[in-house]
């Protein structure tokens, strides 16, 4: 299936995981600090970066790990949205610790639903079922009027409560999502560092060769698949609040092929790849909204056909090159 | 009675649109391997443009061949300039022909603007038939026969032609058939302005039924990827029974259950990949 020519970033192990650990500690302090001076637009700009980091992140899993083209995973991200959604606007439940298990446990049952009927088929049907189910809960959205809103979408959700005695702004929840965010990276590392995620990795460079080794390929993938989902899950639950909306094209090909974007075009083999895609690509569509919000879709489809034919390996492999090339530059001006 | 048979015609009408658009997507797939998801996007733009001609006067059956010929121009630009880079690499495939729909759909919008329109039939074809209490335009009947006769004429193409026997043997074993000294890259992009000709013939030739708007797209591209999967990759009888049960379920489910049309479309989809993924005439 995937006849890409594998690109590995070759570094020094010591001075790699130390410009790691120095890169991180760097953009979490930038992260943590920063709020208070971007203003209302950077604030909603770096939430929804983050949040569109832990779909595609954790999309990631299934794409790049374990070399399977879902063009669903957005179904699970607005499973999620939806139900946090229609919980808070319809039934008037706020609590985040009610809200977040409910919806996100609903969307991995999704995706463990999804994962059995899809992974009978593999390649191009692989593609057209996830498709399929995808689009299927989109038309589902839009009929459903009295629980979705149809199509013109679910609106008015607030932001959910913490359970403390202050409400909550925008700044609350930018840092709500940036703990969600630390503990999903943090989840998503120790998944990718795991000899199971070196078995996806496996999975996707030779599957027969795997399951000669002994490993039951079916269950890794469909472990992969439910995680996915899993993350997907916890990224459409803080989106609806970020949003305030969810509209039926939050569970179809577009939002999926979106975070499959910000994967490629970040990405795939390197860890944070697609945040790095997704960071681009939202700056991008925030500019277009700005400047030419009508040519959005052209802009959007721009950039889909140069990622394609001229970065295919990734942003991220360049600019971790640099990184590599001034770290070295660094260690020379000591000794 | 009369209701049922104005639905199954109403079916078999719009499954000759999904047929012409799924046998020229079906051996896209088939012969080059490319999935080519701007099919629907080229369907789009030859409505709008036979709308174009016959608004500058045309006539109505020399704007649904200006149409198709303009159409089958950005097929082979767009397999010249992309597709060929991108052989047997289906998710680099996806991302890019999904990407040319985004941007086709904006430029039929910047173009055309966002109002749906509608083309006349020839004056000839617009008077109905009366079945019962219910009255069939002849215009669906005029499609219908179209859709037969180039069935026709690609079926002798594909059993009967040199050319079809060397794109089946293609599609069976492509380095063989270079091996044997075969121009398959020739054969392949033909076969493609092929596809994409009828993809937008199709258009012009809905347009009277269906209409014209800049999402029409990717819908109409959803339901010839089900008549595909339901009749099998390359095979012009498989696309033709897939989009005529295709179009006559649709239909039925919009007549009895309108809230649940696409799900029902959907539902078919799903089980035939689980049970029969080769479609009903597949050749694997």
């Amino acid at each position: 299936m995937n006849t890409r020519p594998d690109i590995y970033v070759k570094n020094n192990r010591n001075t790699g995981k130390r410009s790691v650990v120095a890169g991180l500690t760097l953009l979490s302090i930038l992260l943590i600090s920063l709020p208070p001076f971007m203003g209302p637009y950077g604030e909603s700009m770096i939430t929804q970066i983050l949040i569109f980091s832990i779909f595609a992140m954790g999309l990631n899993i299934v794409v790049g790990y374990t070399g399977l083209f879902s063009m669903g995973h957005a179904a699970f991200f607005g499973v999620a949205g939806y139900t946090a959604g229609i919980m808070m606007v319809h039934y008037g439940i706020v609590n985040f610790w009610i809200i977040a298990p409910i919806s996100i446990v609903l969307a991995t049952l999704f995706a463990a639903l999804f994962g059995i009927i899809a992974l009978r088929v593999s390649g191009l049907y692989f593609l057209f079922v996830t498709l399929a189910l995808g689009e299927l809960l989109h038309s589902v959205a839009w009929k459903w009027r009295s629980m979705t809103g149809g199509a013109d979408g679910l609106t008015g959700i607030p932001y959910p409560s913490l359970g403390f005695p202050f409400n909550m702004n925008a700044t609350h929840f930018y840092y709500l999502v940036f703990i969600i965010f630390v503990v999903s990276v943090g989840l998503l590392y120790g998944i990718a560092k795991s000899p199971f995620g070196s078995a996806l990795q496996g999975i996707r460079e030779d599957e027969h060769r795997m399951q000669h080794l002994g490993y039951n390929t079916w269950m890794y993938k469909y472990l992969a698949f439910i995680i996915a989902g899993f993350f997907s899950g916890v990224s459409g639950m803080l989106f609806a609040s970020f949003a305030n909306v969810m509209a039926p094209e939050h569970l179809g090909v577009h939002t999926a092929t979106l975070a499959v974007l910000m994967i490629i075009l970040g990405s795939d083999r390197v860890f944070f790849g697609p945040m790095i895609g997704a960071t681009i690509v939202l700056f991008l569509q925030y500019y277009a909204s700005t400047f030419a919000p009508e040519r959005w879709p052209l802009i959007l489809g721009t950039v889909f056909v140069l990622s394609v034919m001229f970065l295919r390996g990734g942003i991220s492999i360049h600019l971790i090159k640099f990184w590599n090339k001034m770290g070295s530059w660094y260690a020379s001006t000591k000794t | 009675m009369a209701e049922l048979v104005i639905h199954i015609l109403n079916g078999i009408s719009y499954g000759m649109i999904l047929f012409l658009l799924a046998s020229g997507l079906s051996f896209t797939i088939g012969i080059m391997g490319i999935l080519n998801l701007t099919h629907g996007s080229l369907y789009m733009i030859g409505a709008y443009v036979g709308l174009s001609m016959v608004g500058m006067g045309g006539d109505f059956w020399f704007a649904a061949l200006v149409g198709g010929v303009i159409t089958a121009l950005i097929g082979l630009i767009l397999e010249r300039t992309f597709f060929r880079f991108l052989y047997k690499q289906i998710n680099e495939q996806v991302l890019l022909t999904l990407g040319f729909v985004y941007i086709f759909s904006n430029l039929v919008l910047w173009i055309w603007g966002p109002f749906p329109k509608i083309a006349a039939a020839p004056s000839y074809l617009v008077q109905s038939i009366v079945i019962g209490n219910f009255s069939f335009p002849v215009y669906r009947f005029a499609l219908i026969v179209i859709g037969l006769i180039i069935g026709a004429g690609m079926w002798w193409f594909q059993e009967k032609t040199k050319i079809g026997a060397i794109v089946r043997a293609g599609m069976d074993d492509k380095e063989m058939t270079m091996g044997l000294g075969i121009n398959y890259g020739v054969i392949a992009s033909s076969t493609l302005c092929l596809g994409a000709f009828l993809g937008g013939l199709a258009g012009f030739l809905g347009a009277p039924i269906l209409g014209a708007q800049s999402d029409m797209g990717f819908p109409i591209l959803l339901l010839t990827l089900v008549v595909i999967v339901v009749g099998g990759e390359g095979s012009v009888q498989g696309a033709l029974v897939g989009a005529l049960l295709v179009g006559i379920i649709d239909a039925f489910g919009r007549a009895f259950f309108p809230d649940f049309a696409m799900f029902t479309v959907y539902a078919i989809l799903i089980a035939f990949l689980l049970v029969k993924p080769t479609g009903l005439f597949g050749r694997r």
